[in-house]
């Protein structure tokens, strides 16, 4: 039976949270910016596009996220065989649903201490 | 996730805010326990202070230093040869403690002039070591002995020695982790940027929040020689002095303790631009992709990718020997920060054991997102437990095993419940893919030592069979498995030697020539 687009999501999302560390940043700034150029560069590579990584920062970004579209592509074939409009709209529904966990929705403290 | 009281607790309210219980289908905001607060008074903690935190956990591990408490004689308890963080100079750091021995009178008139003394003679007494580390206690700290100063006065009667002050007192926060964020931050303020350091590789990192437990770093560092890379400095396990001053040269900062380490981490960001890359060196998963990493930052994929064919072809049918026999047995993973979410997806995933429970003593709640998002669900998850509230736990939940530190050990020990020391190893190392074959090893020692069923009889009363013999541990471990298991050819029990430090210590490393065409991230 076919998975539902907020269906697929949760499996995205279960994967990051059992296998990755970098959405855990200690700050919100830093889980904000963690968030979205990840998210931004794992959605680029699954749709074939160029993948911007000049600095070493950019570059930081882009290994978590080649490991990610690996495993996405690794355990769940349909991200290869959707339409990539469609895989880039569940791409932004994943962003939305981890920043409520991880920032907006989440019971962390700490998030919003001004300093490190 | 509904929060969960312990019985036990239910005269300390508040503690109903500690523990949650992963329920299904619930998410990390629906509940998650309070972290990183002040022990509540009534509840008996295990905690260590902030001075631990600074000096034993993090100052200590540096190896070629002479680590000066100055305080009572009594903050060094447990420091000298009882800690495991090992080092490549014949353990310098654990053969000696030093601690300025702190008395009343001192408190009354000063302990400056002492202070001074005692690092002159530390100095003398040990002519070829020239640095030092000097640690604030409570007791120097409420009378304001300014260690600083003194600490500048000896630099400049002495030019070649080099002295780091850590102001970090007991009561500086409200577990060891206050400790850890102060050193952090004295030693990016004071230390980093000082020397410039011989470079010979074009790929440099700074292997940080890592401690060398009984050799877990040498075993990192031999990966990371074998990809050619050069590890600049190591924060702070076999960690030079001096290579710890030149953090701000690295290309990239590979953090693994994040809970220790991760402000280090963060400041090197902002102030020198060097990324954090988060990993783990448990597991032969995260392991591998961990190494994947940091070769793709550095474009060599294909060496970290040589290493990981090669180690796993050698280890793997060890740890499904391994595995085969600990499928199901429930695991209380009770450290003390960073490895409950280290290890909770991978002992599942990759030793068969089922994560019943996660605890932590000191993480904060960035420790229990991890932590709870990487065990199954119905685990309970417990910050700053109570001894107490660790034994109706184990009563509640009726595992094989724990995994935690040796105070709360040696309780379970006595309700026969057996341990594995998790901060510092048994059998260890426990990194790296041989490493992760000795854990497992410890973990079905642990379960299936026949100690555990001999030590319910009582000689006293109990009759005691003599028509047969001792059951071993392969009786008790095999009874329930398949013929084709059991008789496997392909797995087989570890095959290694006693101390795998000596084989790295006698290897050849590749030498690989400059790669000119990969733009080398720019510091």
């Amino acid at each position: 039976m076919k998975e539902t687009s907020k269906e697929r999501v949760e499996q995205l999302v279960d994967v990051i949270m059992k296998k990755c560390l970098w959405q855990f940043h200690s700050r919100t700034w830093d889980r904000e910016k963690q968030n979205e150029n990840i998210i931004l560069k794992t959605t680029q590579i699954l749709c074939d596009e160029p993948v911007v990584k000049e600095t070493p920062e950019e570059k930081c970004y882009w290994v978590d996220a080649v490991w990610l579209a690996n495993a996405y592509k690794e355990k769940f074939p349909w991200v290869t065989e959707i339409d990539k409009e469609d895989l880039k709209q569940i791409m932004r529904e994943l962003k939305e649903r981890l920043d409520f966990l991880l920032i907006t929705g989440s019971l962390n403290a700490e998030l919003t201490d001004p300093l490190y | 996730m509904p929060y969960h009281l312990f019985k036990c607790s239910e005269c300390i309210p508040e503690r109903g805010k500690h523990a949650v219980i992963k329920g299904p289908g619930e998410t990390l905001a629906d509940a998650l326990p309070l972290g990183y607060l002040n022990t509540i008074p009534g509840s008996i903690s295990e905690r260590g202070c902030a001075y631990c935190g600074a000096k034993h956990v993090i100052g200590t591990p540096m190896k070629d230093v002479i680590h000066m408490s100055h305080g009572p004689v009594g903050c060094t308890y447990d420091t000298w040869q009882t800690k495991r963080y090992l080092s490549d100079n014949d353990n310098f750091q654990l053969k000696y403690t030093y601690a300025t021995d702190m008395k009343e009178k001192h408190i009354i008139f000063g302990a400056e002039k002492m202070l001074k003394q005692n690092i002159i003679e530390a100095f003398e007494a040990f002519p070829a070591i020239k640095r030092m580390t000097i640690y604030q206690t409570c007791a120097s700290a409420l009378i304001g002995d300014d260690i600083n100063a003194v600490a500048n006065k000896v630099m400049k009667e002495m030019p070649d020695v080099d002295i780091f002050v850590c102001n970090s007192p007991g009561f500086g926060g409200p577990s060891q982790s206050g400790g850890h964020h102060k050193i952090n931050i004295a030693w990016i303020n004071q230390k980093v940027g000082t020397v410039e350091p011989e470079t010979t590789s074009e790929y440099m990192i700074n292997y940080v929040g890592e401690y060398n437990i009984q050799g877990d770093q040498e075993v990192m560092q031999d990966y990371f020689k074998r990809m050619g890379i050069q590890v600049l400095s190591t924060f702070t396990g076999n960690g030079s002095y001096d290579d710890l001053r030149a953090m701000h040269r690295a290309h990239l900062n590979v953090l693994e303790c994040a809970r220790s380490a991760e402000y280090i981490c963060n400041e090197l960001r902002v102030r020198y631009g060097i990324p954090r890359l988060d990993i783990d060196g448990f597991g032969f998963e995260p392991l591998s992709s961990s190494l994947k990493k940091v070769a793709m930052f550095f474009g060599i994929e294909e060496r970290a990718q040589a290493i990981i064919d090669e180690e796993t072809a050698r280890w793997k049918p060890e740890l499904e020997w391994y595995k085969a026999r600990l499928a199901g047995k429930k695991v209380c993973l009770w450290p003390g920060g960073s490895k409950l979410w280290h290890w909770a997806n991978c002992i599942h995933e990759e030793m068969g054991v089922d994560v019943v429970s996660v605890y932590t003593k000191f993480g904060h709640q960035g420790d229990m997102e991890k932590g709870i998002s990487r065990c199954e669900e119905g685990a309970l998850a417990i910050d700053d437990p109570n001894e107490l509230e660790g034994m109706e736990a184990m009563e509640m939940l009726e595992p094989d095993i724990i995994f935690t530190g040796k105070r709360p050990g040696e309780v379970a020990k006595k309700v026969r419940v057996p341990y594995l020391n998790a901060h510092a190893y048994h059998n260890g190392p426990w990194k790296g893919f041989e490493g992760w074959v000795r854990f497992a090893r410890d973990v079905y020692n642990g379960i299936y030592s026949p100690i555990h069923k001999l030590s319910l009889l009582d000689i006293s009363k109990d009759e005691i069979p003599v028509d047969r013999g001792f059951e071993t541990q392969r009786m008790l471990s095999d009874v329930h498995l398949s013929e084709e298991i059991k008789n496997s050819t392909e797995l087989r029990e570890y095959t290694g030697g006693y101390d795998l430090l000596k084989g790295l210590k006698e290897r050849v490393y590749p030498e690989f020539p400059p790669k000119a065409n990969v733009a080398l991230p720019a510091v």
